[in-house]
């Protein structure tokens, strides 16, 4: 098509005869803020700046810290990782810890920002999907809304250890399940995973899902408005997604994927 | 080789080790076309300044997961257009943009141009014009393509769609773009 080629040349010059707004010089602003709050560069779920993403799964981002600061020889405690999410991600550097503290106390969800502590019938009658639940872990232990995160709302439900499913070191529970209304799409996937971390399809009950393993890496899926949502799965829980018909579940533990599996195929 | 500017990677290798200086200059070289993709995002210079600083302090926050060895600039840029989006979500409605030509290229403008540049820029008028009245999806994924010259996968990160859907859409907005250009005006 002669006429397209010409169109696209001409629209490709364009570009250069627009009157665009001078760009600002945003280099020094942006190494001032950066130097301000002494961020550390980690693998974060901040790719978005809606509140959802700085409470929904800042819990992934506490992996990532952990991680991350293995790597540079911090040993921050949890308390200071709940800080640091308490920030809205604003993450600062810490003197070296000799040990991780204890959990601090009080819910759980409070400080890893999973929303508002709730009960499965309170959150079940919140939102407009079924809240699924896993049978083979039974009735949680805590249950979260979040209302401000994806559209029609977030659950998580909270599960503590029990036989053959240890505390994460990372999130000091279990298991943790979350459900939001969304779609996967793969497309993204290819791009968001790095080559430490393996990512394998599965199939549970008919539903398409996803088993990812290794190091951590962003996470995408299609909110229900159709946006796609990028957060980080975490570096030692493993996760697997599934769409179980519209609702994307997330389970994430020191689970082998045999287990998740189980899990997953007991969702009802 | 002295006096040669450092590649993105080793520049995006020297930021992910905590090097400020290195990313520094990532901000300065992307910045242009960061903002520029907010702009045609946002429609405003403010909240697209806004964005494009943003969304650098987020991705460098978020250095850690970069995947080393892949393209910088669809990474970047999608989480710069993230920020602008944003922005016009929580703003609830964006303002109407008319992309202008620049002045040198203005017909009877401060410098007039000779003939046969005064008749290339009253062509460029026309096109944008017609580029301007296309709808908001037509137009962005149009601008991000070809005036901001965004590959096909910078605009897949840009627009938030896969790149299957880049072209898709490139072609009936392309189409659409053509049907106005070659419209016959009536006299």
């Amino acid at each position: 098509m002669p006429e397209l080629t010409e169109l696209e040349a001409r629209l490709t010059s364009l570009g250069g005869e627009v009157e665009w707004p001078p760009t600002p010089d945003l280099s020094k602003r942006v190494a001032a803020a950066i130097a301000a709050e002494q961020v550390i560069p980690l693998p974060l779920t901040a790719l978005r700046p809606s509140p959802w993403h700085q409470s929904r799964w800042a819990v992934a981002a506490a992996a990532v810290i952990l991680a991350l600061a293995a790597l540079l020889a911090y040993q921050p405690s949890r308390d200071t990782i709940a800080n640091w999410l308490n920030l809205h991600t604003r993450i600062q550097q810490v003197p070296v810890l000799a040990t991780p503290s204890p959990l601090p106390p009080g819910p759980l969800g409070e400080r890893l920002g999973l929303g508002g502590y709730s009960t499965l019938p309170k959150a079940s009658a919140a939102v407009k999907w079924k809240v699924l639940v896993p049978s083979t872990l039974g009735v949680p232990d805590e249950v979260y809304l979040q209302s401000d995160g994806p559209p029609q709302g977030e659950v998580t439900l909270v599960y503590s250890a029990r036989a053959g499913i240890p505390i994460s070191a990372q999130t000091g529970v279990g298991v943790l399940v979350s459900e939001a209304r969304g779609a996967l799409n793969t497309d993204f996937f290819g791009k968001s995973v790095g080559p430490d971390t393996t990512m394998e399809p599965v199939t549970v009950g008919g539903h398409q899902g996803y088993w990812f393993a290794g190091a951590p890496h962003v996470f995408v899926f299609i909110d229900a408005d159709g946006n796609p949502r990028y957060e980080t799965s975490r570096l030692a829980t493993n996760t697997l997604l599934l769409d179980d018909g519209g609702t994307i579940v997330r389970i994430e533990g020191d689970l082998t994927k045999a287990q998740a599996l189980q899990i997953a195929a007991s969702l009802a | 080789m002295e006096g040669r500017p450092e590649d993105d990677r080793g520049l995006f290798a020297r930021a992910q080790r905590g090097d400020t200086a290195a990313y520094e200059e990532i901000v300065q070289r992307y910045q242009q076309i960061a903002f520029r993709t907010a702009y045609a995002i946002t429609h405003s210079a403010a909240d697209a300044e806004d964005a494009a600083q943003e969304g650098f302090i987020k991705a460098y926050r978020a250095l850690g997961s970069f995947r080393m060895g892949a393209e910088p600039r669809p990474w970047l840029l999608q989480i710069v257009a993230n920020e602008a989006r944003n922005r016009v979500r929580s703003a609830g409605r964006r303002q109407h943009l008319e992309l202008r030509l620049a002045e040198g290229f203005r017909p009877g403008g401060a410098a007039p141009s000779p003939e046969a540049a005064t008749v290339a820029a009253e062509d460029s008028a026309r096109l944008l014009g017609h580029l301007n009245g296309l709808s908001e999806e037509d137009r962005l994924v149009i601008t991000s393509r070809y005036l901001l010259e965004l590959s096909s996968e910078e605009t897949a990160a840009t627009l938030g769609i896969p790149e299957g859907t880049v072209k898709s859409r490139l072609s009936r907005a392309l189409a659409r773009l053509r049907d106005r250009v070659e419209e016959i005006p009536r006299a």
